[in-house]
């Protein structure tokens, strides 16, 4: 991108005088000096070991002994898992009820917060901190909260009458109690996006609409929520792709139990190529958790080109 | 944001897709050759050469410090030896993928601590030593150490390491809760019957007392806990490559710890490992199955706490024991495979073991250190310490030491749980288990 960025800004500079070679040549080097640097640490920390991985996944190999080379077994292997399609299940349940979960409570909360009110300042902060805090240090709070002998949320019920729960110990309930949790760290994301969208919609539409005899609600559906479009789509997407990669949040509250009931497929790899050591099936199902990923994306995208949304 | 490749960036990751196979490859050719050539790795030892070392203890902080004093000592003595002391690793689970990914870089150390678990996989980086003819030698007291010990760092004939620390199971009971409920506190002579109509009894929903607690997380500290009921009822972990828990004696194992926990009610389901000695050391459960590193805690929490060997079944006590090893690697370096033999010799040797493993709240690693004071330390110090030496006796087996051991584990782990919880039948989850574990154990 630097690159491209860098020839097009001085390409029509030497039209007037042509260059010599040697000019040429340290302009192509000046620009690689600039690029070179994040190059390399695109190439090293993140295309090396992807392309290394694809490798290490078409052997067996725990890490320790040499590994064997088995062509594509590990992929074969992936389709009769049953722990890998409850793992994909898992996931499937928790974007489900994660993305519109946060981009409709993100939605709600920024209509809320785009209201002229007093202390408005401290209000959007407060939404925006759980976002800034690490999910390591979410989950563990999350633990003490959800714990079913000592914890706040148990004495909540109780008082309310209700009877108390397992919470995240109930194979049941963990997973929901996972996506709460996940919800309460991200709307906060969600809701600042949306909250900077709400105010470039147009002033003059919605007095337009207003002056036309629209309410409150009309206006909110017909000029505002088309008006935000882009950026549900991009939002989408976003959370998306943090739901299939959620993964400190798992291993700081359940650890993917109990009874596995909340092994997401990112967690499951963890568990592959980490604890059982199985590094080669682990890299599989990495790949393969990078091509649905990088599907649904160009999915989207493609869906939203064709009908003429400009979000990415 | 970028996601769909433009013609730029395609072109990069091009380059960047062969300078990795070309990165990969080479990486391959050197980590290709091998040690194991059937010579001697502390051939032509000249013990008077300069050299240094590198340990990895695995130790936290207070053993750490033991293990620094301790190398000290023995640089002291032996001014051509430097020991460089490190805990290798910020937990000692995390060891073996610090360990893994030195053998790739070629950077690891001469000497590190590993759990015995992982006996199988590192055996089969031919990067260990092998010490067979080492400690057969008399002066090194090799039957000393307790055989299921030995036994773990044992691969297919070559000794990798010497046990650094061994331990075993035995039932911790709180006499407190017990005299409460008006029960016969456990003895040795204990049938399972007798655990489980104990278990019962102290069990009271209303304080949130229960009998006995169990792991359900799934982890080795659930599977491990079977073994012991396994061989007593005759039953094996692998017959010889094949998965055999799943026999009637793993079957019935797993069954008097299904009734337990679902009909009985008086087992406490840990969704993790941590819970459950917290708990026990709380006053809220009866007894635990559980070894020596317990007792710290024990202690901590002013308890007043008796052992006893694990419940029978016909008459057999067996246990299970966790030894961890001191693993030698490799280096073609005569001179440095020769020091850390000596040095690990000097270490396990029962003069310093006693200033080691005892020191830092352990089992003594050999029988001939029980007449020693610091011995009559611990035992004061700890008073469950004496019955858990003796249970020693009782580790008559090991758990297998093969490669693929971990991932077996974690199936019947997933096994056990699912039947505690009452989500599946004892016979049906081990088999499973098994079934999944086949293609692991080669």
């Amino acid at each position: 991108m630097t690159l491209t960025f860098a020839a097009s800004k001085y390409a029509p500079a030497p039209a007037a005088a042509k260059p010599s070679t040697s000019r040429k040549l340290r302009r192509t080097l000046t620009g690689w000096a600039f690029a070179g640097p994040a190059t390399l640490i695109v190439v090293g920390l993140s295309l090396f070991p992807a392309v290394w991985a694809f490798f290490i996944s078409r052997t067996k190999w725990n890490g320790i002994a040499q590994p064997t080379d088995i062509g594509w077994a590990n992929y074969e292997r992936l389709a009769q898992d049953p722990d890998l399609a409850a793992a994909a299940q898992h996931t499937l349940v928790l974007t489900v009820l994660f993305v519109p979960g946060s981009i409709v409570l993100g939605l709600l909360l920024a209509i809320a917060l785009n209201q002229r009110i007093r202390l408005i300042g401290f209000y959007r902060t407060c939404i925006f901190v759980p976002y800034v805090a690490s999910a390591a240090a979410t989950g563990i709070l999350a633990g003490y909260v959800f714990n079913p002998q000592f914890g706040l949320a148990n004495d909540v019920l109780r008082r309310a009458g209700l009877p108390a729960q397992q919470f995240l110990e109930s194979p049941r309930q963990a997973l929901v109690v996972v996506c709460i949790v996940a919800l309460w760290g991200e709307v906060g994301f969600t809701s600042v996006v949306y909250l900077a969208a709400l105010q470039d919609v147009p002033k003059e539409l919605i007095e337009a609409a207003t002056v036309d005899g629209a309410g409150k609600w009309r206006v909110l559906r017909s000029v505002t929520l088309p008006q935000l479009r882009p950026v549900t789509l991009f939002a989408t997407v976003w959370q998306t792709i943090t739901a299939l990669q959620l993964f400190d949040l798992i291993y700081t509250t359940t650890r993917g139990g109990p009874m596995n009931s909340t092994q997401t497929v990112v967690y499951y790899v963890y568990e592959l190529a980490f604890q059982t050591r199985r590094l080669g099936y682990g890299a599989a199902v990495a790949y393969i958790l990078f091509a649905v990923t990088l599907l649904l994306t160009a999915l989207v995208i493609w869906r939203s080109r064709r009908s003429g949304e400009e979000a990415f | 944001m970028m996601l769909i490749p433009n013609r730029g960036s395609r072109r990069t990751s091009m380059v960047a897709g062969v300078t990795g196979l070309a990165l990969l490859l080479g990486a391959c050719g050197g980590g290709g050759s091998k040690a194991d050539n059937g010579k001697d790795a502390a051939e032509g030892y000249d013990p008077a050469a300069q050299v240094t070392l590198t340990w990895w203890t695995g130790q936290p902080s207070e053993g750490e410090q033991k293990a620094e004093e301790l190398a000290a000592e023995y640089m002291k003595a032996h001014p051509n030896v430097t020991i460089k002391t490190s805990s290798g690793a910020a937990t000692t689970d995390d060891l073996l993928t610090k360990l893994s990914a030195g053998f790739t870089s070629n950077s690891y150390p001469d000497i590190s601590y590993g759990y015995g678990s992982w006996a199988g996989e590192l055996a089969t980086s031919g990067k260990t030593q092998d010490l067979a003819k080492f400690v057969a030698d008399p002066s090194f007291g090799w039957q000393e150490i307790p055989a299921a010990a030995r036994e773990t760092a044992t691969y297919d004939g070559k000794v990798i390491g010497v046990p650094a620390l061994v331990d075993n199971l035995a039932l911790i009971y709180n006499k407190k809760l017990f005299d409460d409920a008006h029960v016969a506190y456990p003895t040795d002579q204990w049938s399972w019957d007798d655990f489980r109509a104990a278990a019962k009894k102290l069990t009271n929903p209303s304080q949130n007392l229960y009998g006995t607690a169990y792991s359900v997380s799934g982890s080795e500290d659930t599977t491990w806990h079977l073994w012991p009921m396994l061989w007593q009822r005759g039953g094996k972990i692998l017959d010889g490559n094949k998965p055999a828990f799943n026999s009637e004696a793993g079957v019935g194992a797993l069954e008097l710890l299904r009734a337990m926990a679902v009909d009985d009610k008086s087992m406490y389901l840990d969704q993790t490992d941590e819970q459950y000695a917290k708990l026990f050391n709380d006053g809220r459960i009866g007894m635990m199955m559980s070894g020596p590193w317990a007792l710290l805690e024990i202690k901590e929490a002013g308890l007043d706490y008796g052992v006893a060997q694990l419940p029978g079944y016909n008459g057999d006590h067996q246990t299970v024991s966790g030894p961890d090893l001191w693993v030698l690697f490799d280096h073609n370096d005569a001179n440095r495979a020769g020091a850390s033999r000596d040095f690990i010799k000097w270490l396990t040797s029962k003069e310093t073991d006693a200033k080691w493993n005892l020191a830092i709240g352990n089992l003594p690693l050999r029988s001939s250190e029980q007449g020693t004071p610091e011995f009559a330390a611990y035992v004061k110090e700890y008073p469950g310490g004496q019955k858990f030496f003796e249970n020693l006796a009782n580790a008559k087996q090991a758990r297998p030491t093969v490669a693929g051991y971990e991932e077996m584990s974690r199936n019947v782990g997933d096994g056990i749980s699912k039947v505690l919880q009452g989500a599946a039948k004892p016979k049906e989850a081990l088999d499973e288990a098994a079934k999944k574990s086949a293609g692991a154990i080669e």
